[in-house]
């Protein structure tokens, strides 16, 4: 950028936009040089280092011995290894178990938080509050409340039936890890859901009660349609991260135990989910080639559920309404 | 945004209401009972003995509250000092520098709409906001570990110098409300771009810059995986602590001892929470839906 530029006045010639042009992209292009390198170190370097990866043997330590194996590392994962299938099928039954469990509590949530009455301040923070938590203390509170022996669900069903002693976190862990993943959710999609509320203009719903349409009517008619954009901003964050959940069932498996801080103890078969496969492939058995291309079939996956949900969006998601 | 604020509406107080009104507050006070119930549940655990929180059958609250857990978690021997100093290190510098780097990052791409190729590049951020994280973490570690930068805090400094999409998508949501105005007196003023960011944009950016330090910082010091498979048990975190647990040198457990480090580790994030609730939970809403 040339210094001489910067002094050129109101006056002073025919060239001032186009020189004021440069010096503006010169600045666009400094104030955004952090976020650049990133992309290049920190995205495209490492998903092409992944790639490349994902065609050897890479074990994390020795480059001198890395064969290059083609493409087996994939067929690898649909012939010869049940357990990443099987792990695929859990995630699907756990998203389709957790997804709408989240949404629509905390769409209820939301619909309660929106009413006509005082103090709702005080809801939406204690509703919130079990966002805050962070996972590793998330685990423990579950952890004593759903334990077999000292957790407060058996405790309570003592009290009708004495003797009782379920593991929930063996014999209902997909369900188990459900409700974990739902009460730390919730908060997350109430506020989103409740600000959509909030934005559907008062005159709309008065006037539908004018033309006597009951609670129930405008519900559907109304409510539903305007807050399908919400859902669906809703839905693909649920789905992106459902299928990246792996930290509550591995941690739930290895928490408390001297090696919490690995993967060497092995989650409950109804939980072990495509990420809790690859990752102990990856850093119990140092398999980085095979890993990385069982991620990138997930990523595959992920991303064309991804393209799915946009596609059938135009079909039931309402987009007439105005900006903001 | 269009947060309208609801007009109380004055009706007079027909039995209909009043029924209506105590099934409201009914559900809302049902709805927080349910919700809390496991944090209270923490809170009663972590001051039992370990005798009373295995007994069976259980027993619901302790004979004595054991308040020397809490003392027992911060005794010197279990250096949770250590750990709470790494993992508030990692956090401040990490979301310190984030924030720098995003908060330029979204200055541009909010005031500088006429600049070439602005429009490719921003249409990178807006892809990298949905591609899901799994793909760049474990390269990124094999990365990492060739250059020898596991076991250091080196990681964490670089994505902060990095950026990130979310917190750039974030800052560029917020200056776009900022009036053209503004910059242009400026640079009538002999302002240069810099100086207008430094002076004029940041310190009007406190609401975003409250959700961002808080979103930053909880990330990083509620983050269980990164730590396990970057640092070693001689500089982690408090996170692993929490996980692995107060151990007495047989490797047994004191488990209400580590229940109310739990607590102790939960509480920074709940009192920031609260102090800035109010921008949070608006600076969600706003970085996800507008735009």
């Amino acid at each position: 950028m040339s210094m001489a530029q910067s002094h050129v006045q109101q006056t002073g010639s025919r060239h001032r936009p186009m020189s004021r042009k440069r010096r503006r992209t010169a600045w666009f292009y400094g104030f955004i040089t952090p976020w650049l390198l990133g992309f290049i170190f920190l995205w495209i370097i490492p998903l092409s280092v992944g790639f490349l990866t994902s065609l050897t043997d890479y074990d994390g330590l020795n480059l001198a011995t890395v064969k290059f194996l083609g493409l087996s590392n994939y067929m690898r994962v649909l012939t010869a290894d049940a357990d990443a299938l099987f792990s695929f099928g859990q995630t699907l039954k756990w998203t389709v178990l957790n997804l709408p469990t989240w949404m629509t509590l905390g769409f209820i949530l939301a619909l309660i938080l929106n009413q006509d009455v005082k103090g709702l301040g005080f809801f939406r923070t204690a509703y919130y509050l079990p966002s805050v938590v962070p996972l590793v203390a998330l685990i423990w509170i579950w952890k004593i409340v759903l334990d077999r022996n000292a957790g407060l669900v058996n405790a309570m069903l003592n009290l009708i039936r004495p003797g009782t002693a379920i593991n929930w976190l063996a014999v209902y862990a997909l369900q188990g890890l459900t409700v974990i993943a739902v009460w730390s959710g919730l908060g997350w999609a109430m506020v989103v859901f409740l600000a959509g509320l909030q934005g559907i203009s008062d005159e709309l719903l008065e006037a539908a009660r004018i033309d006597g349409a009951n609670t129930l009517q405008i519900f559907g008619y109304i409510t539903i349609p305007l807050m399908t954009p919400v859902i669906f901003f809703v839905l693909v964050n649920g789905l992106i991260g459902s299928f990246q959940q792996f930290m509550v069932p591995q941690l739930l498996a290895s928490i408390g135990g001297g090696a919490a801080a690995g993967f060497t103890q092995v989650p409950p078969r109804s939980v072990y989910l495509s990420m809790v496969h690859i990752n102990r492939q990856i850093f119990n058995f140092q398999r980085f080639g095979y890993g990385i291309s069982l991620l990138w079939l997930l990523f595959i996956i992920v991303a064309a559920l991804t393209v799915v949900v946009f596609k059938t969006s135009r079909f039931w998601v309402y987009t007439d309404a105005k900006e903001k | 945004m269009a947060t309208q604020t609801i007009a109380l509406r004055k009706r007079p107080a027909s039995p209909r209401k009043v029924v209506r009104l105590t099934f409201s507050y009914g559900l809302l006070i049902l709805v927080t009972l349910l919700i809390s119930v496991p944090i209270i549940w923490l809170l009663v655990t972590s001051i039992k003995t370990d005798v009373e929180y295995n007994v069976w059958p259980i027993q619901f609250l302790p004979k004595v509250a054991q308040w020397k857990n809490y003392a027992e978690v911060f005794a010197a021997k279990h250096h949770i000092f250590r750990y709470a100093r790494n993992s508030l290190f990692l956090a401040m510098t990490f979301t310190l520098l984030t924030i720098i780097t995003s908060s330029l990052g979204g200055f541009a791409f909010s005031r500088f709409q006429d600049v070439p190729g602005r429009n490719k590049l921003f249409s990178i951020v807006i892809a990298l906001l949905i591609i899901p994280g799994l793909v760049t973490v474990i390269p990124q570690f094999i990365i990492f570990s060739r250059l020898g930068l596991t076991n250091t805090y080196w990681p964490w400094i670089l994505w902060g110098l990095g950026a990130s999409a979310y917190y750039i998508f974030m800052f560029r949501q917020f200056f776009l409300s900022f009036p053209k105005e503004l910059e242009d007196a400026a640079e009538v003023d002999g302002c240069n771009p810099f100086r207008i960011y430094l002076q004029i944009f940041l310190p009007n950016a406190k609401p975003v810059l409250a959700t961002a330090f808080i979103q930053g910082f909880s990330g990083v010091w509620g983050d269980w995986y990164l730590p396990v498979i970057y640092l070693s048990s001689k500089n982690t975190t408090l996170a692993i602590k929490i996980a692995t647990g107060y151990i007495n040198p047989q490797g047994h457990i004191y488990v209400t001892i580590t229940l109310a480090a739990c607590v102790v580790y939960i509480l920074p994030l709940i009192l920031m929470f609260f102090l800035g609730q109010k921008h949070i939970l608006r600076g969600m809403v706003t970085s996800g839906i507008k735009g």
